[in-house]
C-alpha cells in the first residue's frame, strides 16, 4: 500500500509538469506525413536560440519595450548541438540562429518553416551579395543575420604582414602561427591560397591543399589549432606572429590593445553567414517575423554590430556603424569581393567522397 | 607501519597535483584580473564579481541550479538509500547484474545519456500528445534526469559503507527484541549514515556540475550554470564567467573534502 501511494506521489509530480496543449489554429503536417499538434503561444513570450554574446541586451530590452513582450534567449556554442537538441523537440523555440552551412540540412529534418515575407518588409535593407545564396535559394527559409570573414591577425608591435596566405602558406619558415581549430577553414584557406573554391569537391585540388596543408604542419613556426579566443589572447600577449581568426572574435580585442589587427588575405577566404530562421513548431511565428523585420532595420542592424564587432549584411546599417568599424577593411570587405569568387561563403558538402576526403584531410592534420 | 617512499616519487606526485590543479588555480587567479580578456594581467580587481551579481541571466541560472541540486540530491539520497540497503541486505538472483545496472550510469558517456534522456522525453511527449497533454522540457525533465545518475552514486556509497557488517547486526536486534523499523532507524540507519551523507554530497556536487545530461534535457529558458558557461566558451569567456567558475569550484571542493572525510573509516569501527 506503502508502494502504491509512493508511485501516486510521483506520477503526481510528473503530472504536474504537463499541460493540456491548446488546440492548434490549424493542424501542420509533420514530417512524417502524421498531424501533430504545433503548441500555440500566448503571444507574449518569444523564445530565441543563439549564440552566447551575439546580441546587444540594450537591443533585447527595446524590442521587449516596443512590442509588451518578454524575450528569452538561450545560447548554444556550436551548430551541431543546437541542432541535436531541436531535433530532439525537447525545447519549445520561436528562432534559431543557425550557420549558413546548417540551414539546408535544418529544412531536410523539417525544422523550419518557410518565412512570409510580406512580414519582414525591411528585407530590402540586406545587401544584394547577401541575398539569394546558394545556402538558400530565394531566402525561404532564412534571413542574414550577422556574418564573419575569416582574417590573417597579427599584433603590428610584433609583426606586420602582407595581404596574402602565402605569410602562413608560403616556404618561409620564420613566422609563428594559430590556424583555426576548424576542418572548413583551414582546408578553405588552403584552397584559396591555391586559387580553388573554399567548397571544391574536385579529388585532385584537394590533393594539393593536403599536400600543402603537411607541409604547413611541419612547420617549425606552427603553433597548433585553436579557437577565436585562444588565438585572441595569443596575439594580446603577444606569443605569436600571425593567426587564422575570425574578424569579429579578434576586433573585439582591439578595445584593450589597438595594435592588434586583422586583415584579409589577397587571394581571398572563407565567410561563414549566420541566419535568422523560424522553426516549424515556433509557438509565435507572427512575434518571430516581428523580431526579424525589427532586426533588420537599419539603426537596429548597427547597433548589433556596434556590439558583437560581426560584420553586416545590412546596407541600410552602414551608415550608423561606429566610426571605427566603418574603417576597418576586414570588415568591411569590398563588394566586388562577393561577386569575384574571392570571398567563399562555406557550404554545405555533399554528401559521400568529397565529405570523407575533407575529413581524412583533417583527421590527418589533427593527428600529425 | 609506516614505510618511507622514495623522495623522486613525491616530487613526481607533486608535479602531478601541480599539472592537475595549476590549471583551476590559474582560472582562480584570472578571475581578479582587470583586462577583458585575461591574455595578461592588467593589475588587481574585484570588479568581476559585482559584474557577475549584476547579471540577470546568472542569478537566475543561479536559482535554477540550486533548485535542481537541491531537490534532485534529496530524491535521489532516499532512493539511492533504499536501493543500497536492498543490495546489502538481501541475496538476490540477479545481485550482480543489478549492480552492474548502477554501474552503468557512472562509465555510460556523458553524452549517450544526454542524448537517449532527449530521446526518451520526446517519444514520451509524443505518446501524450495524442491524448491532448504534454510537458515542456525544463524543470522537470531536468530534475529526473539527475536523479538518474544520482541514485547510482549514492547506492553504491551506502553499499561499500555497510559491507564490512554482516545480516547478523539485524539478527540480534531483533533477538533484543527490536521491530524491524526500529532496527532499521537505531542500527543500520546510523550505521549507513556516513555513506548515507557522502553519497547525498557527491549527488549534490555531480548535480553542481553536471553540463551534458543538462544541456540535453533542459528545455527554452531554463539554463543552469554550467550550460551558461559552456555556451559562453565560443565567443570567449568573459571575466565574470571566470569569478562565477571559481565559485562553483569553491563549493564543489568544499562538498568532496565533506564527502571525503564522511566516507573515511572511522578508527573505532
Amino acid at each position: 500500500m506503502k508502494r502504491a501511494a509512493l508511485l501516486a506521489a510521483a506520477g503526481l509530480l510528473l503530472l504536474s509538469g504537463c499541460y493540456r496543449v491548446q488546440k492548434p489554429a490549424q493542424a501542420q503536417t509533420g514530417a512524417a506525413g502524421q498531424a501533430t499538434p504545433v503548441p500555440r503561444g500566448d503571444g507574449k513570450t518569444l523564445r530565441i536560440f543563439i549564440w552566447s554574446e551575439y546580441i546587444d541586451p540594450d537591443l533585447v530590452k527595446a524590442f521587449e519595450k516596443a512590442n509588451g513582450v518578454r524575450v528569452v534567449l538561450d545560447t548554444f556554442e556550436s551548430n551541431e548541438a543546437m541542432l541535436a537538441k531541436l531535433q530532439g523537440g525537447g525545447a519549445q523555440y520561436d528562432l534559431a540562429v543557425p550557420s549558413n552551412y546548417v540551414v539546408q540540412t535544418m529544412v531536410r529534418a523539417g525544422l523550419l518553416q518557410p518565412l512570409d515575407k510580406s512580414q519582414i518588409p525591411n528585407l530590402k535593407n540586406i545587401a544584394p551579395g547577401f541575398l539569394n545564396a546558394d545556402y538558400d535559394p530565394g531566402n525561404v527559409y532564412s534571413v542574414p543575420y550577422q556574418y564573419a570573414a575569416t582574417g590573417l591577425a597579427f599584433n603590428r608591435q610584433r609583426y606586420v604582414p602582407r595581404d596574402t596566405w602565402a605569410e602562413i602558406f608560403g616556404p618561409d619558415d620564420r613566422r609563428s602561427f594559430v590556424l583555426l581549430d576548424d576542418p572548413r577553414e583551414v582546408i578553405g584557406a588552403a584552397l584559396k591560397y591555391l586559387g580553388f573554391s573554399a567548397n571544391t569537391t574536385r579529388v585532385e585540388e584537394l590533393r594539393a591543399a593536403r599536400d600543402l596543408l603537411r607541409r604547413v604542419v611541419a612547420k617549425k613556426g606552427f603553433q597548433g589549432f585553436d579557437g577565436g579566443p585562444g588565438t585572441r589572447n595569443k596575439l594580446l600577449a603577444k606569443t605569436v606572429d600571425l593567426g587564422q581568426i575570425y574578424v569579429g572574435d579578434l576586433l573585439i580585442a582591439t578595445e584593450e590593445d589597438e595594435n592588434v589587427q586583422v586583415l584579409l588575405p589577397r587571394q581571398g577566404t572563407t565567410i561563414s553567414m549566420d541566419t535568422l530562421v523560424v522553426l516549424k513548431r515556433s509557438p509565435n511565428p507572427e512575434l518571430a517575423h516581428r523580431f526579424i523585420d525589427f532586426i533588420l532595420d537599419g539603426e537596429n542592424g548597427a547597433q548589433l554590430s556596434n556590439y558583437t564587432y560581426y560584420a553586416t549584411p545590412n546596407a541600410a546599417a552602414r551608415s550608423y556603424l561606429d566610426d571605427f568599424l566603418k574603417d576597418i577593411p576586414a570588415l568591411n570587405p569590398p563588394a566586388a569581393w562577393l561577386t569575384d569568387g574571392r570571398l567563399d561563403f562555406i557550404g554545405e558538402l555533399p554528401g559521400g567522397r568529397p565529405q570523407r576526403l575533407y575529413d581524412r584531410i583533417w583527421t590527418e592534420l589533427k593527428s600529425r | 607501519m609506516i614505510r618511507r617512499t622514495h623522495p623522486a616519487l613525491s616530487v613526481w606526485a607533486w608535479l602531478v597535483y601541480a599539472f592537475l590543479y595549476l590549471p583551476i588555480v590559474v582560472l582562480v587567479v584570472f578571475s581578479f584580473n582587470d583586462s577583458r580578456f585575461g591574455a595578461t594581467w592588467a593589475g588587481f580587481t574585484t570588479k568581476w564579481y559585482g559584474v557577475l551579481f549584476a547579471r540577470a541571466d546568472v542569478r537566475e541560472a543561479l536559482a535554477h541550479t540550486l533548485e535542481i541540486a537541491l531537490l534532485s540530491t534529496l530524491v535521489s539520497t532516499v532512493l539511492g538509500t533504499l536501493v543500497g540497503l536492498g543490495l546489502w541486505r538481501y541475496t538476490l538472483r540477479f545481485r550482480t547484474a543489478l549492480t552492474g545496472l548502477l554501474v552503468l550510469p557512472i562509465v555510460v558517456p556523458d553524452v549517450v545519456m544526454g542524448v537517449s534522456l532527449l530521446m526518451f522525453y520526446s517519444f514520451v511527449r509524443q505518446g501524450l500528445e495524442r491524448t491532448g497533454w504534454t510537458f515542456d522540457n525544463g524543470f522537470w525533465t531536468v530534475l529526473l534526469a539527475h536523479v538518474t545518475f544520482q541514485i547510482s552514486y549514492v547506492a553504491l556509497t551506502v553499499r561499500s559503507r555497510l559491507a564490512g557488517y554482516g545480516p547478523e547486526l539485524e539478527e540480534a536486534a531483533r533477538d533484543l527484541g527490536a521491530s524491524g523499523w526500529e532496527s532499521f532507524r537505531r542500527i543500520i540507519l546510523p550505521l549507513a549514515m556516513p555513506g548515507v551523507l557522502a553519497g547525498a554530497l557527491l549527488a549534490f556536487t555531480l548535480s553542481l556540475d553536471d553540463f551534458v545530461v543538462t544541456y540535453f534535457t533542459s528545455g527554452s529558458g531554463f539554463s543552469t550554470l554550467p550550460v551558461l558557461i559552456y555556451t559562453n566558451v565560443k565567443r570567449g569567456v568573459t571575466p565574470d564567467i571566470n569569478a562565477l567558475s571559481a565559485l562553483l569550484v569553491l563549493v564543489t571542493v568544499v562538498a568532496i573534502v565533506a564527502a571525503n572525510a564522511l566516507l573515511r573509516p572511522r578508527r573505532d569501527a
